[in-house]
């Protein structure tokens, strides 16, 4: 057992694969500082003809020779008209990233299982255009971006989450082809991008709430959260979830659904009352109760180990609650 | 080769298709048509209907009216062309008309089947590679300028390629990739003209299967005639110094020794003694040469001929590696001119060869055939005997050339069984082969070594550039007749008959003639009457040889030239040290533009005076900070600068004004200048 772990460790520090990315991530940290915004420039950009760069190269070959063997004076002009073009690409290449402005947003309410959502804000200042710059997350899919007519563009970039917790989805591969295809110019940038991501809700009985309460008797819930108790008009700022669509539907104007329950109930979720869960799927489960008790306008507050937030509602205690569940 | 490749591509034709973007698509059909179509003409008809098909079918393909052929499809069409091709070029099938014939075929059904971007690739690549091919039939400056058009379409189609489909505009493609290749004109006249020209690696074919027009290595009767239907150029002559007099433009091509009572041929290969870079140790023959008189330098700009001869004046003492000269003193390149061909040549206006002749050569120059032409022989002999001295007997036949009723004319009656005969007594009417051959013929029959010489006579003299053009129609023929004491003397019958024709070439001898020119169309030069167009001529001519001397034939010897102007001394390694150099010149002046630092947007004219008046007050140290507002920056100052407060305040408030309120335009205007004039006060307060 023992010599196969040490095996495992071993081939963990010695795999040349992982030393390259390790040696490598910590290079490009120094080489690309993290920054909220980006220009890039001559210092974080790479470029390197590519496959389909070669393949030219080797047509240029074959036209060289074919120059050489007939001696047509044209034919060597061309070649040499084609090595310019290439040399030439390599520049236009880096140019359609240098001064590129990046930066980038994220939505914050993502549970585990959705995609993260980056909005990544490309600016342009001056005459340059930028044309088909490719942006990519490790793993997420490309998106094209172009400047033309427009100073700024925002292209969505879709993650998959896996876990729970502040989500960095890597370094932004900001990558282009363009005029030709024959050159790659890219940079590998990190926006300093944080996306918290909340723990997947599961869904329990709320019952399990009660029964526990019980036990300490602090906080009596009674099942009725649900029931509808009377309308009343609606107001600027009351939860769109609320209101009496049917109602307005049948133009009869805008109610707001009141509960019976809203009044004066406060429930705490507390770590105890799934005891019989494993830690994940405990902070999965209050995950759902939050969700809950948010849609029915009750006031809740969250007792886990290391973290009390007093029984309130609304977005703000929403987002703490939940955020407090995710950074457990 | 091509083919294989396809049917391989064909086993994963089930994968998902890249889809070509429209566009591109349509960028891709456009070059690849424009680069098909200056080679229509060469190829076989069928071939080009199937390249019509074929880029039809792409466009149904990608309307979804058709789908991508099947492997037993594509196959079988494949071998049916294949098969065709074999049946109609036979064993020319490795010729370069049917290489690109089959290149451009295999182009065309690649787009049957762009399945994958590798395979469009493909398809741009080499239509590069097509616009090369054309080159091997034509560097004429129009095709030159075409196909630069081709090449910037087969650019756009690559550039399109890497463009988002709906941002696609093919202005700006275009655009963009003119600009990149007007870019890499410096460095590719830089590379053009430092680049080392290495010889052919390897030989290759290059059979033509039309004819050339020209001079063939025999003569007969109304050989020569045929090429004065011909403006066909032949080659062109720059000489270094002083033009020689028309009369003295004997250019020597062929020497033929060998009669078989109607037609010369060069009999035997003539001794291997080579002058030049097979020169064998034997140089007795040659040595014996003497050069005379004036100095001649010359470069021939000769057009291909297929063959290996080529053209001097005199007899040359040097000829360049790539030459050299036969015993009979008929100068050959060592490979066939297949393409034009660029010399430079020296002789002497006067030279004495082969003052001995040994008995074996003797015999050659004096051989005819025992039969016919009897009646000649005897003519000969007669005369001979008659004359007493070689030299009065030559001139007494030039004299019945002149005294009787000779005539100089291109449509000679026929001649049958014994030319010479007939010609002599009976028809005495022929062109200058005639009377070569005949002249020649009466040297023989009186024991002077003799031969018959064809090449081209006079030429057209180019005011604007100097050169001398010399075109089919010029062909010629005349003798040469070995004299003790004197060697190989030059004798030209036809100049006995119609001196005008030597003397003032032979388009003014023929020009109300019908025959003359009939081969050669709309040419230019049936106006040579009307001052303007032939003045054009002249022109157009000139720019056709600059292009052809200094772009089609730069060679190395132009390289040494060009280095030669900046060098007193031209050595390999300065040409490579400033080839660097100018190299390295030319890619950073292409940096410089690529890279310069794109232009700013405009600013309100207001903003432009604001950031200097900033920017006065950051050089006392009053920088304003990053994201200071101008009020803030105002607010902040005036607690530091009492003094300037007021002005500051007006200057801010005057700002702010004319960038956020709109106001009629001519109002802003003068707002501007006036804030224009307080933000000078205030620098002037300042320091």
């Amino acid at each position: 057992m023992t010599t196969a772990s040490q095996t495992e460790s071993y081939s963990k520090t010695l795999n040349p694969y992982l030393i390259w990315r390790r040696s490598f991530g910590r290079w490009i940290v120094k080489r690309i500082p993290p920054a909220k915004n980006i220009v890039l420039n001559i210092n974080n950009i790479f470029i390197i003809p590519n496959k389909q760069g070669l393949g030219f190269c080797f047509v240029l070959v074959l036209m060289f020779i074919g120059a050489i063997n007939y001696e047509t004076s044209l034919a060597f002009a061309l070649v040499f008209l084609l090595i310019g073009m290439f040399i030439l690409t390599i520049f236009y290449t880096y140019r359609n990233l240098a001064g590129l402005h990046l930066s980038a947003v994220t939505d914050n309410s993502v549970f585990v299982g959705e995609n993260a959502e980056i909005t990544v804000i490309l600016n342009r200042h001056g005459k340059r255009i930028y044309e088909a710059i490719e942006l990519s997350f490790a793993n997420s899919r490309k998106v094209v971006a172009d400047l033309i007519d427009q100073k700024e563009f925002r292209s969505r970039l879709f993650i998959a989450t896996r876990k729970r917790g502040y989500f960095n989805p890597g370094r932004l591969r900001v990558e282009t082809f363009f005029p030709f295809g024959i050159c790659r110019a890219w940079s590998l940038i990190d926006l300093e991008l944080k996306c918290l991501v909340y723990p997947q809700p599961l869904e329990c009985d709320l019952d399990m709430l009660n029964q526990n309460d019980q036990d300490t008797g602090k906080v009596n819930v009674s099942r009725g959260n649900d029931d509808f108790y009377n309308l009343r008009e609606y107001q600027v700022g009351d939860p769109l979830k609320h209101v009496a669509w049917k109602h307005f539907a049948r133009g009869r104007g805008m109610y707001t659904k009141q509960y019976s329950s809203n009044v004066d109930e406060k429930i705490w979720l507390r770590w105890s009352q799934f005891a019989q869960f494993s830690e994940e799927d405990r902070l999965s489960k209050l995950c759902y109760c939050v969700l809950k008790l948010d849609a029915a306008g009750v006031d809740y507050g969250l007792d886990i180990p290391g973290c009390l937030i007093e029984p309130s509602k609304g977005s703000l205690h929403y987002h703490s609650v939940l955020r407090a569940l995710a950074l457990y | 080769m091509i083919f294989m490749k396809n049917k391989k591509t064909n086993q994963n034709s089930s994968a998902v298709f890249y889809q070509v973007p429209r566009t591109s698509l349509a960028w891709i059909l456009c070059s690849l048509v424009a680069v098909i179509m200056p080679h229509v003409l060469r190829m076989p008809f069928w071939l080009v209907i199937v390249c019509g098909l074929c880029v039809l079918g792409r466009v149904l393909i990608y309307q979804g009216r058709m789908s991508y052929p099947g492997p037993w499809i594509k196959t079988a069409v494949v071998l049916v062309i294949l098969w065709t091709m074999l049946a109609q070029f036979g064993r020319n099938i490795f010729s370069t008309e049917s290489t690109v014939a089959i290149l451009i075929v295999a182009i065309c059904l690649k787009l049957l089947e762009m399945h994958r971007k590798r395979d469009v690739l493909m398809v741009i690549y080499l239509c590069y590679f097509t616009v090369i091919s054309e080159f091997i039939w034509s560097q004429s400056i129009p095709i030159a300028a075409y196909m630069l058009v081709c090449v910037l379409l087969i650019s756009s189609a690559l550039m399109s390629l890497t463009q988002t489909q709906e941002y696609q505009n093919p202005l700006r493609t275009i655009k963009l990739s003119g600009l990149i290749l007007l870019q890499s004109v410096p460095l590719m006249l830089a590379l053009f003209i430092l680049f080392p020209r290495i010889s052919p690696l390897w030989s290759v074919p290059l059979q033509s299967a039309s004819a050339r027009t020209g001079l063939s290595e025999s003569m007969s009767p109304g050989d020569i005639g045929n090429l004065i239907a011909s403006d066909e150029l032949a080659f062109r002559v720059k000489f270094a110094g002083e033009r020689p007099a028309t009369s003295q433009l004997y250019w020597r091509a062929i020497t033929l020794d060998s009669f078989d009572g109607r037609e010369w041929t060069r009999g035997f290969s003539f001794e291997p003694q080579f002058l030049g870079a097979a020169a064998s140790d034997n140089k007795s023959w040659f040595e014996d040469i003497e050069y005379r008189g004036d100095i001649l330098d010359y470069n021939v700009i000769m057009e291909p001929t297929d063959e290996n001869w080529v053209f001097s004046l005199k007899i040359p003492q040097v000829v360049d590696d790539r030459m050299l000269m036969r015993r009979d003193f008929q100068i050959d390149s060592i490979r066939n001119v297949s393409q034009r061909f660029s010399y430079d040549m020296r002789s002497f206006m006067d030279n004495r060869l082969d003052m001995t002749l040994r008995p074996r050569e003797l015999q050659r120059w004096l051989r005819l055939p025992e039969e016919g032409n009897l009646a000649s022989k005897a003519f000969a002999l007669q005369l001979h005997e008659e004359s007493g001295s070689d030299e009065a007997y030559i001139q007494n036949v030039l004299a019945y050339f002149t005294r009787e009723p000779f005539f100089y004319s291109l449509q000679p009656p026929l001649l049958d069984v014994n030319p010479v005969d007939q010609f002599l007594f009976e028809t005495r009417e022929g062109f200058c082969e005639h009377f070569s051959s005949s002249f020649t013929y009466l040297m023989r029959a009186a024991g002077i070594p003799s031969r018959v010489v064809t090449g081209y006579q006079g030429g057209e003299y180019n005011p604007y550039d100097d050169t001398l053009v010399v075109r089919q129609y010029d062909a010629h023929a005349w003798s040469e007749v070995w004299l003790e004491d004197q060697g190989w003397v030059r004798i030209d019958p036809t100049a006995a008959v119609a001196p005008g024709r030597i003397e003032q070439g032979s388009q003014f001898t023929f020009q109300a003639d019908e025959s003359f020119l009939q081969d050669a169309g709309m040419s230019l030069l049936r106006f040579r009457n009307s001052a303007i167009l032939n003045d054009l001529r002249y022109r157009l001519e000139m720019i056709d040889y600059s292009w052809n001397r200094f772009v089609l034939n730069y060679d190395q010897s132009l390289q040494f030239a060009f280095f030669g102007r900046f060098f007193r001394e031209v050595t390999r390694e300065k040409i490579i040290i400033s080839s660097m150099i100018f190299i390295f010149l030319s890619v950073s002046l292409m940096i410089f533009l690529v890279l310069r630092k794109p232009s700013r947007d405009r600013f309100h004219p207001a903003t432009d005076l604001y950031l200097r008046y900033c920017d006065g007050l950051s050089k006392q140290g009053l920088a304003r900070e990053r994201g200071e507002t101008p009020w803030q920056y105002y607010l902040r100052l005036s607690n530091l600068k009492p003094a300037w407060s007021q002005q500051m305040q007006d200057i801010t408030e005057l700002y702010i004004k004319l960038v956020y309120k709109n106001a009629d335009p001519e109002q802003e205007a003068k707002a501007i200048l006036d804030f224009k004039n307080k933000i000078r006060h205030f620098h002037m307060l300042m320091y």
